[in-house]
């Protein structure tokens, strides 16, 4: 009997043992890192070619206006009574919603508007159709746009796909810091600075050409403004326009060194249709003409750039 | 037991005599009182206790099992599952209504902004309850990196809000990256939470509906051996009953009675409370999420005026989720659209889904034709057919089926527990009885042959 009941307590010992050591002891804190929100689809080590760009033709080159009239200009329309045109919605100068009264504003828009008060004979009688960069080409030639103003440089791979009006503005790539950073230009970039651009462009290229800086791609040019305020990237680098709309938002942000490219923007139309382009040509070449154009930038771009007078615009044709 | 002596050859064995077993082990000892009544009526007697015991011991344990398992589905998976539920419905909702307010800001119509206030309140209350409650690594690392993620969450919000107060377009790029970080972070977190509590309730509710075989199948061989043992006796002693053994039977009848009736009580009630209660709690939980997140990618495709094709595409995604074939509301609505209470604000919520999501693309076409405003008043402005009040229908609704769904599990767990009460004390005194009874009838028998 007593032999039994030790049996039993060795027994029931075990037991209990085992199942003191069955029970977690109390677990370890969780280990969380610092949380940085980041943009999807950003790229720290994008896949970028250094090929210099394609300059096998003079990009600058559009069709003589001619004797073209608004008349016949307008029977190239989807719609004869409404011009529709692509613009960009969230380009902070060029092409934009006013976040407090929601209209439309910037220095394209008000290209746009000249072209389509000329062109229709009204203002009022235009579409706009907001659309991404990488939607531009595509939008002319399927009719959705009948022309595109949207901060496009012109280049021998886009003469391909469309057709372009002369130079409407003289933009080129430059740097956006903090002002205290001590950067002032290329020269100061170094192998550990993260610059960062919107991809598709043609700016990663050029930086990854012309410095030793790491560039960082996003597909929205404007997450690059959050991320150099949150402190994630050293340096934003794309058309000095665009730089200058985001410098106005942000007093602690400067527009540095000289412009290292060349982005002479154009008002991109539907392969083929040469005479919209030659009727806006001529209407381009009026506006510099009778000082609206001057008025147009002085408006948006001259004191954001501090650049009183406005870089030169060549006007040639190919024809 | 100590064998001091090689085995005997068998053939040299003398026969055992009862009382004079010398040297010899108590099992021999056993085998030999065993030929005699008075032996054999002990060993019945250890027999009978042994089972009743085995029963009664058995029964009681499933019983309390249960009860400890129904009472955690109220207690600590429960409030597990229920805050990690309301967590992620919160965020999803604060989701919604920062990036709606956001497109309000400054107007009168700005009422959504208190809507986030109230969620980013409920998603705190929820976290702190959900810290409380986890009991793995897994779930204390999710709470964790939720917990680190809403602070940083809200303060990009409110920098979305002060740009845009100060008419700086970078708002817009905040409230995005804000979003993004909900998106892709919180709400995966959240979800990965609400799953696992999910899980530890399904594992509950099989504990709680599973038959108690065991304590049964005893319960059911002790009677068998008490009716044996009745007839055994009365074929040795020539009297037709023993009153304890036939009061063993009784009780042990109610035993088995009891126990397969509260077993089964409390199997369909907790299955009540899935069918008519968790089941429909986990769709609604989903359809409500998944409207909080097409409504958060709808604002979003505003705000990013109109440049973000990706937002677009999760709208489509998370409204066919809600509104497509074989999606949520056409499965709530196949699965209890005839059911008197939830069938009215099931049909409701799929009558304002439908609206809202006809609605949706008239925005779109007036977005895309460059009406901004125009979309922005009817995505979220008060008017009576804007897609705001088409979403807050649908909202309503959907609380609503949630409100009826969980009253109805509190109260099926509530009558499973009921079903349960006192079943395992009735048990145990039950069993304890027959214990009596046997013992008794079996000892007046054996006492008659000391006599």
């Amino acid at each position: 009997m007593m032999r039994q009941k030790i049996q039993f307590a060795t027994a029931a010992a075990a037991c209990l043992l085992l199942a003191a050591c069955a029970t977690p002891s109390d677990p370890p804190p969780p280990d969380v890192e610092v949380p940085v929100p980041l943009p999807e689809g950003i790229d720290f080590d994008p896949d970028l070619s250094t090929e210099p760009p394609d300059d096998s033709c003079d990009p600058l080159a559009s069709y003589r206006p001619g004797s073209v009239t608004a008349e016949e200009a307008r029977e190239t329309l989807a719609e004869p009574d409404l011009v529709r045109i692509g613009i960009s919605q969230s380009t902070n100068l060029m092409g934009y919603r006013d976040p407090v009264s929601n209209d439309l504003s910037g220095f394209d828009i008000d290209i746009a508007r000249e072209i389509a008060e000329r062109l229709m004979g009204s203002a009022d009688a235009v579409q706009w159709v907001p659309m991404t960069s990488s939607e531009r080409e595509e939008a002319v030639n399927s009719e959705r746009a009948d022309l595109v103003v949207r901060t496009m440089t012109m280049n021998c791979e886009r003469w391909q796909e469309v057709e372009f009006s002369t130079e409407y503005y003289h933009a080129g790539q430059r740097l956006l810091v903090q002002s205290e950073s001590g950067i002032e230009g290329l020269e100061d970039l170094t192998a550990d600075h993260q610059v960062c651009t919107g991809e598709g462009s043609t700016s990663p290229g050029n930086i990854n050409r012309l410095s030793e800086a790491q560039p960082v791609t996003v597909p929205d040019f404007n997450d690059c403004l959050v991320l150099l305020q949150q402190g994630v990237v050293d340096a934003i680098t794309t058309d000095d326009t665009i730089l200058a709309g985001m410098a106005v938002q942000d007093p602690t942000l400067a527009v540095v060194g000289e412009p290292f490219s060349e982005e002479p923007y154009g008002i991109a139309f539907a392969k083929g249709n040469t005479e919209l382009a030659q009727y806006v040509n001529g209407v381009l070449e009026d506006m510099i003409e009778d000082g609206t154009w001057a008025e147009i930038y002085e408006r948006w771009l001259a004191t954001p750039l501090d650049q009183p007078d406005p870089p030169p615009v060549t006007t040639t044709y190919q024809d | 037991m100590t064998v001091q002596s090689p085995p005997a050859p068998p053939q040299a064995s003398p026969p055992k005599t009862p009382g004079a077993p010398p040297g010899d082990s108590w099992v021999s000892r056993a085998l030999a009182a065993l030929r005699h009544t008075p032996g054999q009526l002990r060993g019945l007697l250890t027999v009978l206790v042994v089972l009743i015991l085995g029963a009664g011991v058995t029964g009681m344990t499933a019983i309390l099992g249960k009860s400890a398992v129904i009472e955690q589905t109220t207690s600590q998976s429960g409030r597990l599952s229920v805050a990690a539920l309301q967590l992620y419905q919160a965020l999803s909702q604060a989701d919604a209504t920062a990036a709606s307010s956001f497109l309000t800001a400054g107007t009168a119509s700005d009422t959504v902004r208190i809507t986030y206030q109230e969620a980013l309140r409920d998603a705190s209350v929820a976290l702190t309850t959900a810290a409380g409650e986890v009991e793995t690594t897994e779930d204390a690392q999710l709470v964790a990196e939720i917990d680190a993620r809403l602070p940083v969450y809200t303060g990009l919000v409110e920098s979305a809000r002060t740009f845009n107060r100060l008419g700086e377009p970078v708002g817009a790029t905040y409230q995005r990256q804000a979003s993004t970080l909900m998106r892709a972070e919180m709400l995966p977190a959240a979800n990965t939470l609400q799953s696992n509590a999910i899980g530890d309730l399904g594992e509950a509710r099989d504990d709680a509906a599973s038959f108690p075989w065991i304590a049964a199948a005893l319960g059911v061989l002790t009677l068998g051996v008490l009716v044996w043992s009745q007839i055994w006796l009365s074929r040795k002693t020539n009297r037709v009953f023993n009153l304890g053994l036939v009061g063993a039977t009784v009780a042990m009848i109610g035993f088995a009675g009891w126990l397969a009736l509260s077993a089964l009580a409390s199997a369909s009630h907790t299955e009540r409370s899935h069918e008519e209660g968790a089941d429909p709690l986990e769709l609604l939980s989903e359809a409500h999420i998944a409207a909080q997140q097409a409504r958060a990618e709808e604002s979003l495709l505003l705000i990013a005026r109109g440049e973000d094709g990706d937002a677009a595409d999760r709208y489509a995604e998370q409204m066919t989720q809600l509104t497509g074939e074989g999606g949520l509301l056409e499965q709530l609505n196949d699965s209890f659209g005839d059911d008197s209470g939830l069938s009215g604000p099931l049909a409701e919520a799929d009558e304002s889904a439908s609206a809202w999501s006809d609605g949706h693309d008239e925005v779109i076409k007036l977005a895309r034709e460059g009406s901004y405003s125009e979309a922005v008043d009817m995505a979220v402005g008060e008017d009576e057919n804007s897609l705001a009040t088409s979403f807050d229908q649908l909202n309503e609704a959907l609380t609503e089926a949630t409100d009826i769904s969980a009253e109805r599990f509190v109260g099926a767990t509530a009558d499973a527990e009921r079903s349960l009460s006192g079943a395992a004390a009735g048990l145990a005194v039950l069993a304890l009885l027959a214990m009596v009874c046997t013992a008794i009838g079996i000892q007046l028998r054996v006492a008659e042959y000391h006599a």
